[in-house]
C-alpha cells in the first residue's frame, strides 16, 4: 500500500479555516477546484501557488505553508479570481488576511520590499494624513538599502540607487516631482482612526 | 451644476496635470468640481493589505465629509481612491456596528447618502445627452486609443454592482468614439501593471506592463487612453524600460481620457501640462494635427 501523501486532521484544520474564513468573510469551503482564478491570476506563473491552491492549504490545515507563501505577498490586489469565481470566493482577500495572520505571527515576509513598502505608505499616511511620495519613498528606500547593506550586498544597493535615481530624475525632468509636503489640518482625527485600529 | 470632488494623493502630486484637466474639462462640461475640505488619504492598497479597519476607516471620514457638503455626488477621478470610497460606503451601510465605532472618531459623520461616482460615471450621461460631442470643436480623426482600464474600475473585493462590463467594459470607447476617435478592439484593457509593485516588485510588474504594451502595439494602437494616475504612471514612466526588455520598439504616448476630450474641446495642451508626460505625447497630436 502506498503511504498517504497528505498527513489531514481536522481537528488541525478546523481551526484555521474558521479564523481565515471569519476574518476574510470568504466561503472558502464552497471551492471546488474548477481553477479559474488560476487561468486569470497575473502573478500564478511566478508564484508557483496559485489561488486554488492557497485555498487547498488553507483547508487542509497546512498554517505553515498558508502563512509562508509567495501567493500571498506578490499578490496585487486586481480581484480577477473572485470576480471570476463561481462561488464568489475572493482569494485577494484570504491574502489580505494572511499577510495580517503573518504580520501578527512574527513570520518572516517572504518579500520583505513589499512589506516595507506598505508600511512606509502607512506611515507616511499616518504622518500627515495624505500619501507623500517622498518622504514615503525617503523610508522605504532607507530600509531597502540597509537591508542590502546588511547583508553585504553592494550590487543591488548600486542597482536599487540607479533604477530609483533614473526614476526621479525622469520624474523632476517632467516636472512631475512635487517637493512640498500636503498635510491636512485635522491630521488628529486620522490619528485617532490609527489608534482604534491598534486596539482591534 | 456643482458636483463634490476628491482628487487624492496622486493628483496633488505626480499627476497634478490630471487634477487641472479634470477642472478645465468638467468646467466646459457645466460642471463645477467642489474638492472636498481637508480631505485624507484613501490608504490605497497599502491598508487593505495592512489593516482592515483603516481600510474602511480612512476613506470613511471623506465619505462623512463629502456627506456634509450636501451634494448628491462625488466624483474620484482615481481608480484606486473610487474603489477603496466605494467600497468603505458599502461595507458601513451593512455593518452598523463598525459604522458606529468609525464615526465616534469623526466630526463628519458618515452618513451614506452621496453617490460616489468614477470619471467615467460622470462622462458617460454627458456623451449620451450629446454635450461631449457638442462642446468639441474638432474630431480626434486618426487617433487610435487603447482604452485601458486596469483593475479597479469593475472589480471590487466585496459585491458591487458595476456600472459597465466587467470582462469588457465599453465606458472609455464610448467617450473616445463620440470625439471622433477609433478605439481599438484588444485583450488587456483590464489587465493589471502592477501598481505599487513597479517599485516593490519590478520584476513582476514589468512582465505584466510588457504584455499590456505588446498587446496594444499589435493590435495597432497609437496611443493608451487611461482614467487612472496610477495606471498612468506606471505605462508611460516604464515604457522605455519594459520596450527595452522585451523587445517592443514602438512606443505609445499614454493620455488621460481628460486630455483626449480637452483636445477636442480645443483647450490648449500646454495649459492642461501634456508635455509632462514621459513617452512623448504631443507629437503624435501634431502629426495627426489635432493641435
Amino acid at each position: 500500500m502506498t503511504p498517504p501523501v497528505l498527513k489531514y486532521d481536522v481537528l488541525v484544520s478546523k481551526p484555521l479555516v474558521e479564523e481565515i474564513m471569519s476574518r476574510s468573510g470568504q466561503n472558502l469551503q464552497s471551492c471546488y477546484q474548477c481553477r479559474r482564478c488560476a487561468a486569470g491570476c497575473p502573478v500564478g506563473e511566478e508564484t508557483g501557488v496559485t489561488p486554488d491552491r492557497l485555498i487547498r492549504m488553507i483547508l487542509v490545515g497546512d498554517r505553515e505553508a498558508a502563512l509562508n507563501n509567495l501567493l500571498v505577498w506578490k499578490c496585487v490586489a486586481c480581484y480577477t479570481c473572485g470576480t471570476r469565481c463561481p462561488n464568489n470566493i475572493q482569494t485577494a482577500r484570504i491574502n489580505e488576511t494572511l499577510k495580517q495572520m503573518s504580520k501578527e505571527a512574527h513570520c518572516k515576509p517572504l518579500t520583505p520590499r513589499i512589506a516595507d513598502f506598505h508600511n512606509a505608505f502607512m506611515t507616511t499616511t499616518r504622518h500627515l494624513g495624505r500619501f507623500n511620495e517622498i518622504e514615503s519613498m525617503a523610508i522605504y528606500e532607507t530600509k531597502t538599502l540597509f537591508k542590502e547593506l546588511a547583508k553585504g550586498n553592494l550590487k543591488a544597493m548600486f542597482e536599487e540607487m540607479m533604477s530609483q535615481g533614473k526614476l526621479g530624475a525622469a520624474m523632476t525632468k517632467k516636472k512631475r516631482m512635487h517637493f512640498d509636503f500636503d498635510r491636512i489640518k485635522n491630521r488628529s482625527e486620522v490619528k485617532a482612526l490609527y489608534k482604534k485600529s491598534k486596539g482591534r | 451644476m456643482e458636483i463634490a470632488y476628491y482628487p487624492g494623493c496622486s493628483l496633488h502630486a505626480s499627476s497634478e496635470l490630471y487634477d487641472i484637466q479634470c477642472k478645465l474639462v468638467f468646467g466646459k462640461l457645466g460642471l463645477e468640481l467642489k474638492e472636498i475640505e481637508d480631505w485624507n488619504c484613501c490608504g490605497a492598497t497599502a491598508a487593505s493589505k495592512t489593516n482592515e479597519f483603516l481600510s474602511i476607516a480612512l476613506p470613511a471620514r471623506n465619505l462623512g465629509i463629502a456627506d456634509a457638503t450636501g451634494l448628491s455626488e462625488i466624483v474620484i477621478p482615481c481608480s484606486s481612491c473610487y474603489s477603496r470610497t466605494l467600497v468603505s460606503q458599502k461595507k458601513l451601510a451593512s455593518d452598523a456596528a463598525l459604522k458606529a465605532s468609525i464615526n465616534a472618531e469623526l466630526g463628519q459623520k458618515v452618513q451614506g447618502t452621496v453617490k460616489v461616482s468614477s470619471i467615467l460615471e460622470v462622462l458617460r450621461p454627458k456623451v449620451i445627452s450629446g454635450e461631449i460631442a457638442g462642446k468639441a470643436v474638432k474630431k480626434l480623426t486618426g487617433l487610435k486609443p487603447a482604452c485601458y482600464y486596469g483593475c479597479l474600475l469593475t472589480r471590487f473585493p466585496i459585491d458591487i454592482e458595476v456600472p459597465d462590463s466587467v470582462e469588457n467594459p465599453q465606458g472609455m470607447e464610448i467617450v473616445c468614439k463620440a470625439l471622433g476617435a477609433e478605439p481599438i478592439d484588444w485583450n488587456y484593457k483590464t489587465d493589471c501593471c502592477g501598481a505599487s509593485a513597479a517599485y516593490n516588485d519590478a520584476e513582476q510588474s514589468q512582465l505584466l506592463m510588457s504584455r499590456i504594451f505588446k498587446d496594444a502595439t499589435a493590435r495597432g494602437a497609437n496611443c493608451i487612453v487611461t482614467t487612472c494616475p496610477l495606471c498612468q504612471m506606471n505605462v508611460d514612466a516604464y515604457q522605455d524600460e519594459v520596450g527595452g526588455k522585451y523587445g517592443i520598439d514602438k512606443r505609445l504616448p499614454v493620455y488621460f481620457i481628460t486630455e483626449l476630450i480637452g483636445i477636442s474641446m480645443g483647450i490648449d495642451a500646454v495649459v492642461m501640462q501634456v508635455d509632462r508626460h514621459f513617452v512623448d505625447a504631443i507629437g503624435l497630436l501634431k502629426e495627426l494635427k489635432l493641435i
